[in-house]
């Protein structure tokens, strides 16, 4: 008795020994990626309180019923499969089975009814909530789950751009959510989402954790933008709070950092060629571009706007401000658009006699046109330096009016400018580009150009979902914009990131948005 | 002695009041919108006109000020506007890093400067001495960024001795915690020790010209005797309340150090607040770095004494 | 009167070379400084550009010669500024003294309370880029030191024999106070103008360093270092010639400021 009790005891402690070194084994050998975030993420709560850095950290965390893929076109995620209805306002969702929330529960239509209702209360302040309010695409009738595994959306009008907009990264994807993330009263307590990772501790300033989730079910094959096969091959990915572009590429050279995912291109000479570092470009679906007040008393001729244009040599400018990393373009359709045909391609040519010509005839006489632009987007400040100075040479002065970031996005949103430096973030259909600029001054003041053909055009490409009708749309917008020209298009960035030699599997892609999943390192598989 | 604290303080009580009021009008007279930062590029107005009720900025400014004072009378500073964290913590916390800099910084300057000074007070006009003004004039005229950006490329990048972004928090790991902070230590250091050493010599001239001094050498005493017991203590006062004003000035936030080498202090708080016109924390921060000029020019002057036998005696 | 001092030729010879740069830039300079070449950006220093060329092909020799213009009469403009008010205020306060010294000394603790970039900072954000208010913000942040001192001095003048002398005799306090307490409160102003002038400057780039500062293209130093910054591995050429030119310009300033208080201060006399 005595002795099989020692025996036994002294099994229990090697079992116990054992599986201490396993654990401490499993410690040691915790993976942890370092990504970098130039400032911090602004809450939990996908789609809420939230800006471009939120939108990435959650997007490992929630997951929609549909996302976007690489190209741009829409894909399921949560959803197997969807049907719409003749009348383009019913749609049915087919939920995938398996998936599991981060707190173990399985996700069934109830959940999914419950997320996109929350996300449609006012309280929520979902950052789309307009698009399914008067002035939205469509307003959303009711949300129901028929059974376990199907949700039905029934709309007040066709709504082509439902999905698109569904899965916008600054929807929060329309993450669905189990209903724990908010607590009584719907304070919001924490996601509780289906993605590969969970958010983990959350210090201010510092850091953002997010730790594999072991229950995570991933869709087969390769991972494809927001959705395909996703998986988690670190143990923990960290989110440091670095805002300062120079020091996060020294400590990525000194490996306390394993990835950047938007390095500036400023920055770019001081990693090329170091062996440490493996460097990827990806052309993305952003805008830079200078807007033009159309409602300026200058500028509402017509042929000023277009000689300011003419004197511009944007490919140039394109180079020097982003070190010959992006691709100058002239047209809201971004270049990796399966809309971008080659008359969108064409860029416009710099003319400066033709400028000056065009000028005189507006009656200009040399008035100074204020532009105005901001430091905290070097390449921003930077083209409006460049800007005044190629305009200079065609007799067209600009004074520059740098400001910090709020007093620009004031100005913009009060269309309190002359000229201003700015860009948009992506949108993924060329329809969505279109629309940050056509609209109503008078109603919305953001609006850059208010033209009705305009107007008429783009609700052409709205309305439709056949690809010819739509290309036959954008092609006239991109002709009357160059010929209004109510701003001048810039380029559309490249995304330099950057990552250690050991990191493997990251991959870039034209939403600007940084994706950790697939992403470990080399080791015992080859990098 | 008491009561002089207690006057002090109260004479103090209408310089924070008119630091309230400014702060709270002058952040609100820069354009731009809180809410539209936070809500970014496409937020649609009802959203931010929803945003501001949530935050009270829909009521009329002297109604918000009279709210703020309450709040701040009772001891709360409120919330930050794009983080939703107690200002209060906030600052304190950021405070507690750019604290450890200044106050390692000033009391090494002070150090450099005292021996610096009075070496070059006692050997007037030889090589020392020129070497002493002109290092010091020089440093005088370094901008503080530049030599953070050259220590940083010199000590972190190329010799690799020092890690260089970001900070670990001591609580964490104190070795590398204190790894993060030499650099900033050392450029605060050097860019102080010029004013400093500049001070600490010309004063030091003056009382070596003074009788007593003079008769302290006549009665035999040993030089690092004059220096230690004579010339120091008297030398050291105007010295000491430049330190005072320094230190005033640095702890209300070292901005561009901490931007440089991205500590997370006082400093720094306060330039991203006033880029996001996060009122409250601009308002708290600025409050509180108020109160610790004026907490720490009255110390200064309590210790003025000490140092300075003439005030001493009277 | 003493002999010059190595010190102060040196300080004389730096600010003549400051000054005689600026005159020369009005009337050449080897390129057009605001004038880019954007085939040869960040060119290294050659032949045909001294101090190499900047981020847009500037030429860095032609942008600090006017930079020089631009960031001395910036400094001046602020030492002018900071000085003719501060002078009024501190006569004032030490003078009259009573409730209105007071009600100044209040105010004056309240903008020192201030930290001075973050208060420079938020003013620009007011009053919008510009030269003037660069001057303006800068000039209040260093104000209060002028008050304090010029009042300082005029407290401890008030109590002199001469001044005594001529209340006594019946002259009107105005009279008084500009016959013989200003002159006699000047040395230490101008001593400290002097650091001021120095002070503005490296202001001017920490501002230009933090996103605020004079309206492009015009270069001053400070934004010329700054906007340097990211290419200081690559390009370590654009951040010498304006940190240099600031070391300079500070080392001769400060120098002949100590030439200037010994000059004054009749007990420094050595």
């Amino acid at each position: 008795m005595r002795r099989r009790s020692r025996s036994s005891r002294w099994a229990v402690g090697l079992f116990a020994g054992l599986t201490g070194l396993v654990a401490a084994h499993a410690a040691c050998a915790e993976t942890v990626l370092r990504a970098r975030l130039a400032s911090d993420i602004v809450s939990t709560e996908p789609g809420g309180k939230r800006d471009a850095n939120t939108d990435d950290v959650l997007a490992h965390v929630v997951e929609g019923l549909v996302a976007y893929r690489e190209n741009g076109e829409i894909a399921p995620m949560l959803a197997k499969g969807w049907t719409v209805s003749p009348d383009g306002r019913t749609y049915t969702f087919a939920l995938r089975t398996g998936v599991v929330f981060h707190n173990g529960q399985p996700m069934t239509a109830a959940d999914v009814v419950w997320s996109i209702r929350r996300y449609l209360q006012p309280a929520t302040r979902w950052r789309c909530a307009a698009e399914f309010g008067p002035q939205g695409i469509a307003r959303v009738l009711s949300v129901t789950a028929p059974d376990p595994q199907t949700v039905v959306l029934t709309l007040d009008r066709p709504a082509p751009l439902l999905l698109k907009t569904l899965a916008r990264p600054d929807c929060g994807q329309t993450g669905i959510l189990h209903p724990d993330s908010v607590g009584p009263g719907g304070a919001w307590r924490g996601p509780i989402g289906t993605g590969p990772f969970k958010v983990g501790a959350w210090k201010r300033n510092q850091y953002v954790d997010l730790i594999r989730f072991p229950g995570y079910q991933a869709l087969p094959g390769p991972r494809d933008g927001d959705t395909g096969g996703k998986h988690a091959l670190v143990d923990r990915v960290r989110f440091m709070i670095i805002p300062d572009s120079s020091a996060a590429r020294a400590a990525l050279l000194r490996g306390s950092l394993d990835v950047i995912d938007s390095l500036s291109p400023t920055e770019l000479g001081g990693v090329q060629g170091d062996k440490r570092v493996r460097l990827q470009f990806a052309p993305t679906a952003d805008m830079w571009l200078m807007m033009l007040q159309t409602r300026d008393p200058l500028l509402a001729d017509p042929r000023l706007r277009r000689a300011i244009a003419l004197s511009l040599d944007t490919a140039a400018l394109t180079r020097a401000v982003t070190w010959g990393t992006s691709r100058p373009d002239s047209s809201p359709v971004p270049a990796i658009s399966p809309y971008f045909t080659p008359l969108h391609a064409q860029l416009r040519k710099p003319d400066l006699a033709q400028a000056r010509r065009l000028a005189a005839a507006a009656g200009y006489r040399g008035q100074p046109i204020r532009i105005t632009t901001n430091r905290r987007y070097p390449q921003m400040f930077d083209a409006a330096v460049l800007i005044q100075a190629m305009a200079r040479r065609a007799g067209i002065r600009f004074q520059i009016d740098t400001v910090d970031w709020a007093g620009e996005v004031q100005r913009y949103s009060a269309g309190d400018y002359q000229a201003l430096v700015f860009s948009y973030s992506v949108r993924l259909d060329p329809a969505m580009d279109f629309a940050l600029l056509i609209g109503d001054k008078s109603r919305d003041p953001r609006k850059v150009w208010d033209s009705p053909r305009a107007a008429a055009l783009l609700q052409k490409a709205v309305v439709s979902d056949d690809r010819a009708v739509r290309q036959a749309a954008f092609d006239d917008l991109q002709r009357a914009f160059l010929d209004e020209a109510p701003a001048v298009m810039l380029f559309n960035a490249t995304r330099i990131s950057a990552v250690r030699a050991n990191v493997s599997g990251f991959k870039e892609w034209p939403a600007e948005q940084q994706r950790l999943w697939d992403v470990g390192f080399c080791g015992r598989a080859a990098c | 002695m008491l009561s002089y604290i207690a006057r002090r303080v109260l004479l103090a009580l209408p310089t924070l009041m008119l630091v309230a009021l400014a702060v709270f009008f002058l952040i609100r007279l820069i354009p731009g919108d809180p809410a539209v930062v936070m809500l970014g590029e496409g937020a649609d107005k009802a959203a931010v006109a929803a945003l501001h009720r949530e935050l009270g900025l829909d009521r009329p400014l002297p109604a918000q000020f009279l709210t703020w004072i309450a709040h701040v009378l009772r001891g709360d500073l409120g919330q930050s506007i794009s983080t939703g964290e107690p200002v209060a913590g906030l600052i304190l916390q950021r405070f507690r890093l750019t604290a450890m800099v200044v106050l390692a910084a000033v009391s090494l300057a002070t150090l450099i400067a005292i021996a610096a000074g009075m070496v070059a007070a006692w050997r007037r006009d030889t090589s020392i001495d020129l070497a002493v003004v002109g290092a010091s004039t020089l440093v005088l005229a370094i901008p503080s960024f530049w030599l953070a950006l050259v220590l940083l490329l010199v000590f972190g990048l190329k010799l690799g001795w020092l890690p260089f972004v970001g900070y670990v928090p001591f609580a964490e790991d104190a070795v590398q915690a204190a790894l993060f902070l030499v650099l900033p230590i050392l450029t605060l250091t050097i860019t102080e020790s010029g004013v400093l050493t500049r001070m600490m010599r010309s004063s030091a001239i003056e009382v070596m010209r003074l009788e007593y001094v003079t008769h302290a050498r006549a009665k035999g005493l040993s030089e690092t005797t004059v220096l230690r017991r004579h010339v120091f203590p008297n030398a050291f006062a105007p010295t000491l309340t430049l330190v005072g004003l320094t230190l005033g000035h640095l702890l209300g936030g070292i901005a561009v150090i901490e931007t440089v080498f991205t500590l997370p202090g006082l400093g720094r708080l306060m330039v991203e607040s006033i880029l996001a016109r996060d009122y409250p924390v601009v308002q708290g921060c600025l409050l509180f770095t108020a109160c610790v000029y004026i907490a720490v020019n009255l110390v200064v002057d309590l210790c003025y004494p000490l140092f300075d036998p003439r005030v001493a005696a009277a | 009167m003493p002999r010059l001092k190595p010190n102060a030729a040196i300080g004389a010879a730096l600010v003549g070379l400051l000054l005689a740069t600026i005159l020369l830039g009005f009337v050449w300079t080897p390129y057009d400084p605001i004038a880019i070449d954007l085939d040869h950006p960040l060119a290294a220093p050659s032949a045909a550009h001294w101090f190499g060329a900047d981020e847009f092909g500037r030429d860095v020799l032609s942008r600090a010669m006017l930079g020089a213009r631009i960031s001395a009469a910036i400094a001046a403009g602020v030492v002018a500024a900071a000085v003719s008010v501060g002078l009024m205020l501190g006569l004032v306060a030490g003078f009259v003294g009573g409730w209105l010294d007071r009600a100044l000394m209040i105010v004056n603790d309240t903008v020192l309370a201030f930290p001075g970039i973050l208060l420079a900072l938020a003013l620009m954000a007011v009053l919008g880029p510009s030269y003037g208010s660069l001057i303006l913000a800068l000039g209040v942040a260093y104000l209060p030191s002028i008050v304090r001192v010029v009042r300082a001095a005029v407290l401890s003048l008030r109590e002199r024999e001469f001044v005594e002398a001529s209340r006594v005799a019946g002259d009107s306090g105005l009279y008084t106070m500009l016959r013989h307490v200003l002159p006699n409160a000047l040395p230490p102003v101008v001593v400290l103008a002097t650091s001021l002038f120095g002070w503005a400057i490296l202001s001017e780039s920490a501002l230009s360093f933090l996103g605020v500062g004079v309206p492009p293209p015009a270069p001053t130093w400070g934004n010329m270092l700054s906007s340097a910054r990211p290419y200081m591995e690559r390009a370590s050429w654009l951040s010498i010639a304006p940190g240099l030119c600031i070391a300079l310009t500070l080392l001769g300033v400060n120098l002949l400021g100590d030439a200037l208080r010994d000059w004054l201060d009749p007990r420094d006399d050595g």
